[in-house]
């Protein structure tokens, strides 16, 4: 059970990555939300993602 | 490269240089070491992975320290740092572990219960991370720490925490709470392994007596006050007479239904007399201004004042007296020897004589007086924890 935790666990912290890396293809390549504050949205939600990710936070 | 793609790279350098600068902040916290010097009577530290070996390498580890007189007395346990947010609790033992003079019996003591949610801060609200205490020679940093086990050892949280083995429902961020996980168990989440091996230690070392140093909001009943397991009743209330001669003191049994708390869970499962301690940190309550390392210091805050004078609190509270960090402090102290003493009262042949600071001491003398310089003390005795 333990293990199996472990394992979750870390498919979390696969899955932050991955939503990470769709936030950022989000901000270079997206057809619609164009505008300046949607660049910064996209930014700087980018950054919870990639401390987690990171195992920083 | 266009223009718009320009924009957009130095919109996410930017926020790229805001995160390194939170990042290395969170980093130092999740690594910093505090430093103890333990006083002549300590004999060994062991770490808590000995009584569950399957914690060994996490961030659930941590070390217990062993005061042991080698001559005949009860067994005391006494931890803080169950939830880190409550600083008092660490200090407390710290205190202990510099000052502890024992004649029988045996002390352990674990300042960090917790040792991961020491090492996040709280979510929000920009908490303070440290907490700087002043002594002769300089000032010692603690860290402050968060409510719950860190979510990077700890994740993902369930929808709803069924707490084992009663089945009852408790909040699922409760999951991660240390005081809501007893009795544990061996296989389960790192918080239930944590308590798990708690009980271990409690049951393997034939703990006479469990201290658990807590501190609460003021708008929280429970607050000023012993909870003690039922076993433990007379020994809380007694005990709660005794500090009226230093600071009002008040005692309580531990509701049966209320489940995964130490008070509760460590004395069904084990044959320790198991007290919780809660004095009032006012910091935490909801209605406080600003969160900073000052108002951790010194509980000066005037929306607790308003708070007060509206007869919203369930303890004293006085912007011109408020419950500095030594005054909390001091009263675990106090809160811990009076048990102690009641204990020796009512089992003469298992009593343990000691000595540390108690309530008094600490305002006359301030905390900072019972800390010692590391730089000054012989290595053996100087421990990172």
């Amino acid at each position: 059970m333990v293990f199996l935790q472990e394992v979750i666990r870390h498919i979390y912290f696969a899955m932050t990555a991955f939503f990470g890396l769709l936030l950022l293809r989000g901000l270079f390549k997206r057809d619609t939300r164009k505008s300046l504050i949607y660049d910064i949205v996209y930014a700087y939600t980018i950054i919870p993602f990639l401390l987690r990710a990171l195992h920083i936070r | 490269m266009n223009g718009s793609n320009i924009r957009k790279l130095i919109m996410l350098l930017a926020f790229l240089v805001i995160a390194g600068f939170a990042a290395a902040e969170f980093l130092d916290l999740r690594h910093y070491k505090e430093t103890v010097v333990v006083s002549e009577a300590f004999t060994e530290k062991r770490m808590l992975s000995e009584w569950l070996p399957n914690l060994k390498n996490t961030w659930g580890d941590t070390p217990v320290y062993f005061y042991d007189s080698g001559k005949p007395g009860a067994t005391v346990l006494i931890y803080g740092g169950a939830h880190p947010y409550e600083p008092a609790g660490s200090l407390a033992v710290y205190v202990i572990m510099e000052n502890l003079k024992l004649n029988n019996g045996r002390v352990i003591l674990v300042p960090r219960a917790d040792m991961s949610a020491s090492t996040q801060g709280i979510v929000g609200h920009a908490y303070p991370q440290y907490l700087h205490i002043p002594t002769s020679w300089g000032q010692k940093v603690y860290r402050i720490g968060d409510r719950e086990t860190a979510p990077l050892d700890q994740w993902p949280d369930p929808f709803t925490y069924v707490h084992y083995p009663s089945g009852q429902n408790l909040a699922y961020q409760d999951l991660r709470n240390f005081n809501r996980t007893f009795p544990g168990r061996p296989n389960g989440t790192l918080t239930e392994r944590m308590s798990y091996a708690f009980m271990e230690l409690i049951r393997n070392e034939k703990v006479d007596l469990t201290i658990d140093f807590h501190e609460a909001s003021l708008m929280y009943p429970v607050v000023d006050t012993y909870v003690a397991h039922q076993r433990a009743e007379d020994l809380a209330f007694m005990a709660a007479m005794l500090c009226q001669a230093e600071m009002p003191m008040r005692s309580e049994v531990s509701p049966k239904n209320l489940r995964g708390l130490t008070h509760r869970e460590v004395g069904d499962y084990s044959e320790t007399l198991c007290v919780l301690v809660e004095t009032a940190e006012p910091f935490i309550d909801r209605v406080v201004g600003r969160v900073t390392e000052q108002l951790m210091i010194d509980g000066k805050d005037e929306f607790l004042q308003r708070a007060a004078e509206k007869g919203l609190l369930y303890t004293d509270y006085d912007i011109n007296n408020a419950q500095t960090i030594d005054t909390r402090v001091g009263r675990l102290l106090t809160s811990a020897i009076e048990l102690i003493n009641v204990f020796n009262m009512m089992y003469p042949d298992r009593a343990i004589d000691l000595w540390f600071p108690r309530y008094t001491d600490i305002i006359t003398n301030g905390m900072g007086y019972y800390l010692h310089n590391p730089d000054e003390a012989v290595p053996s005795r100087v421990f990172l924890n």
